[in-house]
């Protein structure tokens, strides 16, 4: 019996559905505890011109003030390159750039020191977009390439061409729990740092840093998030060092607590994107060549734009062969809130810049989109990436060709063709987009994960890893590992809080790599504490029936033919009822055996030159595809999401719940990106949509009408843990196909190519609908003035 | 911005008590002084430490704090799912709080909990118990079918981020809805309804730390305590007060509750219109409408969510006088009465002409609206109300437009528009009216009257729309209306 492959709830669901899951705020104040609050620059660049204190501090309940002035260590932070400052030194770099610290005895307290707090700014001149900056050459990064042919010779040569600009929206994360940090001093200089983080080895780092202090000083922990998709990979460190520096001073817990407004006015985002590209093409579709030149907007910091930029290009050739390819991309640096992780990591932007790309080149090239995206598809003989990884276990033409006649493509393509020629009010769009998503880390050291597992005298087992639990069950999975590999019942291990007292120097829990990484170093923990228990299980055997079976010859790849299942262990090949695990733990505490060990791993064979642009960066892929159908009303632009099938290769599933309601998950994300989901800011950068009032994520009746979620079988994935492929990010890039649908809806009103940037809000789709009723008519019923 | 003012000398405080009597999971509680202005949330998580009830944005739009608030309804406790967050304890004298921890049963879980963890319905868990309660009110015990439509329209108000809400839906469908208990299982009636009610109905005078509230038990104590405090705020469902407490956009120095005024949630369907007294929230008036004018009830359904609508009230968002008022463009189309009683006299006003720039009423200092009369439109009649926002559910319009016509012939005889969010105030478009008039609704009429239209109405950009996005729609609702009438089916934006 094994629990991989099970469909096992979730490890904290009835927490959650009872209401009594403990997130951090939740947590009643310590005795003496501080809150702590930031005031802000309000302007997007500036310097502090005036600063006066005097008021916040003379009232009851505050308890400390400090600036840059008063930051023990470095103020400079940053995941890779220090190029922020955490508390304003000179020059305030977005609206938001915490200034002044304060801590107070209350909520309310803080609420109005905040306010009393005068702060007079000069303004300077700030730059708020990716053209601005591309025209000052203000980028935060060297530029990276990945090239393969001669592009521009076969651009030249090419029957076809077609060339353009794409504009892609940010996104806000819109974790339902608000970054938030509770830091406990110790004694000689010692902090206790509780962290809704998905990388608590980063904060344990920052925090250290920015108090001057030894790492093996602050121990970072994290329980579990409300929600993290990328946003809590860096961006939990502020909350924490903020909190931090209130402990330091004060000797005093303190806690750091956003609101969602000022989460999402102050804290990154996905980065926005602009893609100039150009094709080449031959008449029946065959992309001959690309060119992609990518630029994001990184905001103030580097933060970790270049990562999210290289996965960008490794992405963009998407799941299509092209034998002449290149993409190039800039980080570009505004005033605005340094841009960061956020589910897919710059995956969907490379995605969506190629997908865009073909559903232009098939309307230019009168075909239908499916067929370019099929005639160009990675398959043998052609499944060599720009970067020159071969596509490995590539499921890519059977999802198409699968998918195709499961959604009854063809049929509903005609449907749609007729319902577009008669439809005065509405028109519908269709599209089947793909995903290859590349899984490992692009920086080859964060490719590492290490495990504790620990064994107590009674057989009950704790494990810990560096994984951090959001939501996604990383936790339910280990488990669930751990359970198989020592052979006991689930019920009798848990997983417990992330701490990097117990996982130093793991890598955050990311790149959909959660279990991936510490799966794997579970695994190799249990692995060592299976040999040293069943060394003693012989003994106890041997013992109890001298004249037993040959022990010493492993059978099957039991080590030394002992068998660990369900909480009892037999010797292999013997029919003799065997004996409870916890009498063989108590046995070996008895014989001195250590019962705890540690699991290390780091994937194998990857590596990748960013500065050539070659390499194997991803251990595999997973794929996927989706097809969506749109229904458009002509005279609102408003859009409704009729039907979306979608199939994913995720090979053979751990979880196959916990799994499903990630893909449901990271579609209806995708979705959200790619339609309702609009950032808005004023001319001076202030963000206007900052909060669910007017930042619209997906509601429960923006869930398609119809919505088939299939998995394709495939046990062929021989290197990923337990045959399964990670699924945390790749649906998300599936979410493009509702865009692409929209796109395909619009240019059978037009009869020829439609220019759209990504969000297509309602207003987008109702203006572009109005241009081509302009273009398509002498007579004007555009009503715009 | 504090709006500074004392209390109002003529009231006789020695009848009032000085307290709230609030009822949180069976539990009877006394809330003294400054603790009646916070918000319900903050006195949940803080001090009565039941943090199962998450609080995320703090005004009324992800659902994360649903609770379930009962009050006395002639000799019962109705309950019905709203946003504790935006409200505050001095709006619930009298009611009783049941949170997601009131809800777990004897022997653990309950259905929907065992529904939500059999059927992956939660990941990271911070909407979930929101989810529960919200899911645990809709299917309390009942032998109706509930099709998954419903779930939906009952779940406009909960956000989740992770879900994707399929899993959701799974577990909703999934509760065994034989074992699912009424609250009053849980909570028997006899037990606190008696006390719930008297509190409900006692008046109530705090005054702390420079701040004054007061529920008054009748209209005139109301009218006057209002005329004596120029600056106090009225308090009913508290959705646009409560986000504006919570944003700091305002701190009344005194807040005046209508919750105990006498008939306040009266109502009165006749052959010609229907009335509704002061405090009739919107789902009442959706439930009620859906019978008498069912165009403005299915309306109702994209205004705010569940909660909002449990909590908000009619006369709240007439009051409000926004430009983005869902209530005001079909009221002013159907040429609705709002009724003002004041300290000396009671008068009724045309809607249109009710307001007289942005959030500005004729309503005077020392009025209170105590009823809104809505005509009923004649058989035959096309009346039409229009939504755009962002994202359909649970959002604010964009764009929002009522149509009034009489047709005989294929003529219109008479009409009235009226639009939303095209300017400082809901505007009517007088002059198209007059245009319409004697012509038909087709592309030709709007193609000629296109820019007489774009002349009434002066939209501007923000976050919710551009200029010209909304001048796009004021005439495209009018050919989409057109292209329906052509095609005989004015009743419903289904495609054509
Ligand atoms: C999440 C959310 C979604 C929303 N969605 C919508 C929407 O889709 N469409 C929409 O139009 N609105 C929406 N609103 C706004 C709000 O719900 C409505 O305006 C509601 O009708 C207000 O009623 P209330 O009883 O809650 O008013 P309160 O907040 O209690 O009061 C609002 C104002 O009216 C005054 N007032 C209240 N009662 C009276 C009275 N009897 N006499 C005189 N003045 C009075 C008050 O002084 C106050 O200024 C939404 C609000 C939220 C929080
Ligand atoms: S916290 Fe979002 S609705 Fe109350
Ligand atoms: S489970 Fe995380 S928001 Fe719903």
């Amino acid at each position: 019996m094994s629990y991989v492959g099970k469909n096992i709830p979730h490890d904290s669901a009835a927490g959650h559905a009872a209401g009594e899951s403990v997130f951090l705020d939740d947590v009643p104040p310590m005795h003496g505890e501080v809150f702590v609050g930031i005031v802000g620059s309000p302007v997007a660049r500036g310097r502090v011109q005036s600063l006066d204190l005097a008021a916040a501090r003379n009232m009851p309940g505050v308890v400390g003030l400090y600036t840059h002035k008063d930051v023990p260590g470095s103020n400079r932070f940053g995941p890779v390159v220090h190029d922020e400052d955490l508390l304003v030194v000179d020059e305030a770099q977005f609206i938001g750039h915490p200034i002044v610290v304060i801590a107070a005895k209350s909520r309310e307290v803080l609420a109005a020191a905040r306010r009393a707090v005068r702060l007079e700014m000069e303004e300077l001149d700030p730059v708020l977009s990716i053209e601005r900056a591309i025209t000052l050459e203000q980028f935060l990064s060297p530029l990276r390439k990945i090239e393969r042919g001669d592009v521009d010779r076969a651009l030249a040569a090419a029957p076809h061409s077609l060339e353009g600009v794409f504009d892609i929206g940010g996104q806000e994360h819109f974790y339902l729990e608000s970054q938030i940090g509770i830091v406990v001093p110790g004694e000689n200089r010692t902090f206790t740092v509780h962290s809704s983080t998905q990388h608590t080895s980063e904060v344990q780092a920052l925090v250290a840093e920015v108090l001057g202090v030894p790492f093996n000083h602050v121990n970072c922990i994290c329980k579990r998030m409300g929600g993290g998709f990328g946003g809590k990979e860096t961006q939990a460190a502020q909350p924490a060092m903020l909190a931090a520096l209130a402990a330091y001073h004060l000797n005093r817990p303190a806690r750091f607590a956003y609101s969602k407004d000022d989460d999402m006015r102050f804290t990154g985002k996905r980065h926005p994107f602009k893609v100039f590209w150009r094709a080449g093409f031959d008449g029946d579709g065959s992309i001959l060549a690309a060119d992609f030149k990518l630029y994001s907007d990184g905001g103030c910091s580097t933060d970790l734009s270049m990562a999210v930029m290289e996965r960008a290009l490794l992405h963009a050739d998407n799941a299509y062969f092209i034998p002449n390819f290149r993409a190039t991309g800039r980080v570009c640096k505004t005033n605005l809130p340094s841009n960061t992780a956020f589910r897919g990591f710059g995956g969907p932007q490379g995605v969506a810049a190629i997908e865009n790309l073909i559903e232009d080149v098939a309307v230019a090239a009168k075909i239908d989109a499916l067929d370019v995206r099929q005639s160009n598809v990675y398959r043998a003989g052609h499944d060599e990436t720009p970067y020159r990884q071969r596509v490995g276990n590539n499921t890519l033409p059977e999802l198409f060709a699968k998918l195709r006649l499961d959604c009854s493509y063809d049929a509903r393509r005609r449907e749609i063709d007729r319902y577009n020629a008669h439809s005065r009010s509405h028109i519908k769009g269709l599209s089947l987009t793909a995903v290859k998503f590349g899984i490992s880390f692009t920086r080859k050291a964060l490719n590492q994960g290490n495990a504790l597992v620990n064994i107590y005298t009674d057989g009950s087992v704790v494990v810990s890893t560096g994984a951090t639990e959001m939501g996604q069950g990383v936790n339910t999975r280990l488990r669930q590992i751990a359970a198989d590999e020592l052979g006991v019942t689930y019920e009798r291990v848990i997983v417990t809080a992330t701490s990097t007292e117990k996982n130093n120097n793991t890598s955050p829990t990311a790149a959909s790599s959660g279990t991936d990484l510490n799966g794997f170093a579970v695994i190799d923990a249990c692995q060592t504490l299976r040999e040293r228990l069943s060394e003693v299980a012989r003994r106890l055997f041997a013992e109890h029936d001298p004249s037993g079976g040959d022990v010493a010859t492993p059978l099957n790849d039991e080590p030394c033919g002992i068998l660990f299942s369900q909480g009892s262990v037999s010797r292999s090949g013997s029919a003799g009822p065997g004996i409870a695990f916890t009498k063989l733990v108590q046995r070996a505490y008895e014989d001195r055996v250590d019962l705890g060990a540690r699991g290390f791993y780091f994937t194998p064979d990857i590596g990748f030159d960013k500065e050539t642009g070659e390499g194997s960066p991803f251990y595999y892929f997973t794929n996927g595809v989706a097809c969506s159908e749109v229904l458009i009303d002509r005279f609102t632009g408003e859009l409704r999401v009729s039907r979306v099938d979608l199939l994913m290769d995720i090979g053979e599933s751990i979880n196959p719940g916990i799994d499903r309601g990630q893909i449901t998950g990271a579609f209806v994300q995708g979705m959200g990106w790619v339609t309702a989901e609009e950032l808005k800011y004023s001319d001076k950068g202030v963000l206007l949509s900052y909060s669910p009032t007017t930042y619209k994520i997906p509601n429960i009746s923006d869930l398609p009408d119809v919505f088939n979620v299939a998995l394709l079988p495939n046990d062929a994935c021989v290197q990923s843990i337990k045959r399964s492929k990670a699924v945390g990010e790749p649906p998300l890039l599936l979410g493009f196909s509702v865009f692409a649908a929209v796109k395909d809806a619009l240019r059978s009103l037009a009869g020829q190519r439609v220019e759209l940037a990504l969000p297509a809000t309602h207003e987008r789709i109702a203006l572009a609908i109005a241009r081509i009723a302009v273009s398509n008519q002498p007579v004007a019923t555009s009503a715009s003035r | 911005m504090i709006e500074s003012d004392g209390v109002s000398d003529a009231v006789p405080s020695s009848q009032l008590k000085d307290h709230l009597t609030i009822f949180v999971n069976g539990k009877r509680h006394m809330v003294r002084g400054l603790d009646a202005f916070r918000p319900l949330t903050d006195w949940l998580r803080y001090d009565l430490h039941l943090t199962g009830t998450k609080v995320v944005c703090a005004e009324g739009d992800c659902g994360s704090c649903t609770v379930m608030i009962g009050r006395g309804v002639d000799g019962r406790i109705a309950y019905a799912p709203v946003c504790g967050c935006i409200q505050y304890l001095l709006q619930l004298d009298g009611a009783h709080v049941v949170t997601i921890e009131g809800l777990k049963y004897a022997g653990g879980l309950n259905p929907v909990q065992q529904a939500f963890v059999e059927c992956h319905g939660a990941q990271c868990g911070f909407c979930t118990p929101g989810f529960v309660v919200a899911v645990h009110s809709l299917l309390e015990p009942s032998s109706e079918a509930i099709d998954a439509c419903a779930v939906k329209r009952s779940l406009t108000g909960n956000l989740c981020r992770c879900t994707g809400y399929e899993p959701i839906l799974n577990a909703v469908e999934g509760v065994d809805r034989a074992a699912v208990q009424s609250v009053d299982a849980l909570f028997p009636p006899e037990t606190i309804l008696e006390e719930m009610t008297a509190a409900a109905r006692e008046g109530v005078l705090i005054a702390a730390g420079g701040r004054s509230f007061f529920k008054p038990v009748t209209i005139r104590q109301a009218v006057e305590f209002r005329a004596g405090n120029p600056g106090c705020a009225i308090i009913a469902g508290g959705t646009d007060l409560g986000v504006q407490m919570n944003k700091g956009m305002r701190t009344p120095m005194s807040i005046l509750s209508t919750a105990a005024l006498p008939d306040w949630q009266w109502l009165d369907v006749s052959n010609d219109a229907i009335t509704f007294a002061g405090g009739v929230t919107l789902s009442v008036v959706q439930d009620v409408l859906r019978e008498e004018i069912a165009e403005c009830a299915e309306f109702l359904e994209w205004f705010g969510s569940p909660q909002i609508r449990n909590a908000g009230t009619l006369a709240g968002n007439l009051a409000n006088a926004s430009p983005i008022g869902d209530m005001l463009p079909p009221l002013m189309v159907l040429d609705a009465e709002i009724i003002l009683t004041g300290a000396t006299c009671e008068r009724a006003v045309s809607i249109n002409d009710f307001y007289t720039g942005y959030r500005q009423t004729v309503m005077r200092n020392d009025e209170l609206i105590t009823g809104v009369r809505v005509p009923r439109p004649a058989e035959g009649d096309v009346f039409r109300l229009y939504k755009v926002s962002k994202r359909k559910d649970l959002d604010i319009s964009t764009f929002s437009a009522a149509v009034w016509m009489q047709m005989c012939g294929g003529q219109i005889i008479d009409c009235r528009l009226a639009y939303g969010g095209v300017g400082p105030t809901v505007v009517r478009l007088r002059k198209t009216e007059a245009l319409l008039r004697g012509r038909p609704l087709d592309d030709e009429t709007l193609d000629e009257l296109q820019e007489t239209v774009l002349s009434e109405i002066t939209p501007i950009s923000d976050v919710r729309g551009s200029d010209s996005y909304r001048n796009l729609l004021a005439v495209n609702v009018l050919r989409r209306l057109a292209l329906e009438m052509a095609s005989g089916d004015a009743g419903s934006s289904k495609p054509v």
